[in-house]
């Protein structure tokens, strides 16, 4: 699983790659029933809607780190809404 | 008793401020199969979601520097109706709190009111200075406060014989935790008490005194009596380690020269404007009148924000940095025990694992 994930993040080259990579890993991370990754609704709203806290985020944000290469700052998590959002976050810092 | 003249520990702590130095990835350091383990142990509990609750604005003690008597929350009008509570703590289920913390004044003369909160919110635990026996139908994790022996409990609190009170009435209880509250003036003193506690087989954990806004008495602490207490919660770990609920990365963070607040930037919403997500979206302090403030609500309210070391602090303080803590092994240890800890502190049934790590870790700066 872990090696699907990592082959997506190097080929990940648009905003609709990512969310799907995204939705993947959270939906490993998290251990989500019912969903897949093309079914994922990238504009659910992660807090009010799907329960995440602070906690989720940053294991989160740790995990996308390893995966993307980047930094994702602590001041950033509220920014980091849904899996529409995180994408585009990712993509600005790839850039 | 002849454990006041302890020893010093035998084990020598060989790196104060010890770090690997390496700088890893998290799936690298997840790589090493008992911090994995112990990653998916503590992990299991991230639903957890506080807010703390004072359930009576009365005591039967009156200890010096009690942060429940500074401010203006000591004059809220105090419910008793248990209906009133009842519908409170089904609004803060509904709300997504999962864990409660009742607190002052002294809630074991509410027994009533605890127990509606524990028919709707199971997981949480209580602030007790333990002379008044709670219900054991009330679940919760109780945390009996020691402030030294009985003859310095005797000056400080103005009761006799605390402890063996105490003792009488949670010796063998599951759910009690003894928190010794480390002062300038009791700190030799802890060796007798804890020793006393395990002889009975009582589990203990520390805390720091943290001076309420405006207390500039004898109980404020020093850097000198910080130290001290450093040194003695590390002797007390290994000497007394069945009974004592620390670690190292504990004794360093609750010592250090810096407050949990100007170390981890508290996420408090006294100290945190931002509600977008965790403590600062979720967490509430509610007075004795069911109401709360947002810009007082903290664990320990009316607390000096930059001398807060409390232990109840630091559970939600130091663990909502993980973030911080993941990118050298040896802090993320650190942060692994430190959690582990607090959970078998705060979370009844919950059993707190060895130490992974025995150095004493210098906390990370920010990571951003």
């Amino acid at each position: 699983m872990e090696g699907n994930v990592t082959e997506a993040a190097s080929a990940a080259s648009s905003v609709e790659e990512i969310q799907l990579n995204v939705a993947r890993i959270m939906i490993q991370e998290f251990k989500l029933e019912d969903v897949t990754p093309e079914n994922f609704d990238v504009e659910i709203d992660l807090v009010d809607e799907m329960g995440i806290d602070s906690m989720d985020m940053a294991t989160l944000a740790l995990v996308l780190q390893d995966e993307y290469k980047i930094t994702i700052r602590e001041d950033d998590y509220p920014n980091l809404g849904t899996v529409r959002l995180i994408a585009q976050y990712i993509l600005s810092r790839l850039g | 008793m002849s454990a006041a003249k302890s020893p010093a520990p035998k084990v020598v702590y060989m790196n104060p401020t010890g770090t690997s130095g390496q700088k890893m990835s998290f799936a690298e350091i997840l790589k090493v199969p008992r911090v994995r383990e112990r990653w998916e142990k503590i992990r299991r509990y991230f639903f957890l979601r506080e807010s703390t609750y004072d359930m009576t604005n009365r005591c039967n003690i009156r200890c010096e520097g009690c942060y429940y008597y500074q401010g203006d929350k000591q004059f809220a009008e105090e419910s008793a109706d248990p209906e009133a509570w009842s519908l409170l703590f089904r609004r803060e289920k509904e709300r997504g709190i999962t864990y409660v913390v009742l607190a002052g004044a002294e809630p074991a003369l509410v027994p009533e009111s605890l127990q509606v909160c524990y028919d709707e919110i199971s997981l949480g635990s209580i602030a007790t200075n333990g002379i008044k026996h709670i219900p054991e139908s009330v679940g919760y994790k109780i945390h009996v406060s020691v402030w030294g022996n009985d003859e310095t409990s005797k000056k400080i609190r103005g009761a006799g014989d605390m402890l063996i009170r105490q003792m009488d009435n949670y010796k063998g209880d599951l759910r009690a935790v003894w928190v010794y509250t480390f002062t300038p003036g009791n700190l030799e003193e802890a060796y007798e008490v804890v020793e006393t506690l395990a002889q009975h087989d009582c589990r203990v954990t520390f805390n720091m005194f943290s001076s309420p806004v405006g207390y500039n008495g004898p109980l404020r602490h020093t850097r000198e009596s910080r130290a001290e207490a450093r040194r003695i919660m590390l002797a007390l770990m290994q000497s007394y380690s069945g009974h004592v609920l620390f670690t190292p990365y504990s004794a360093v963070i609750h010592t250090h020269d810096l407050g949990l607040h100007d170390l981890f930037s508290c996420p408090y919403p006294r100290m945190n404007p931002s509600e977008a997500i965790g403590l600062g979206r979720s967490f509430r302090q509610y007075r004795t009148n069911l109401q709360w403030d947002r810009n007082a609500a903290c664990c320990v309210p009316d607390t000096d924000c930059p001398d807060c070391r409390h232990y109840a602090s630091g559970s939600a303080v130091v663990t909502a940095r993980m973030y911080r803590h993941a990118s050298d092994p040896t802090v993320f240890r650190s942060w692994l025990d430190y959690v582990d800890n607090y959970l078998a502190v705060w979370v009844r049934d919950y059993e707190k694992g060895e130490n992974l790590c025995h150095d004493l870790v210098e906390p990370p700066p920010p990571a951003n």
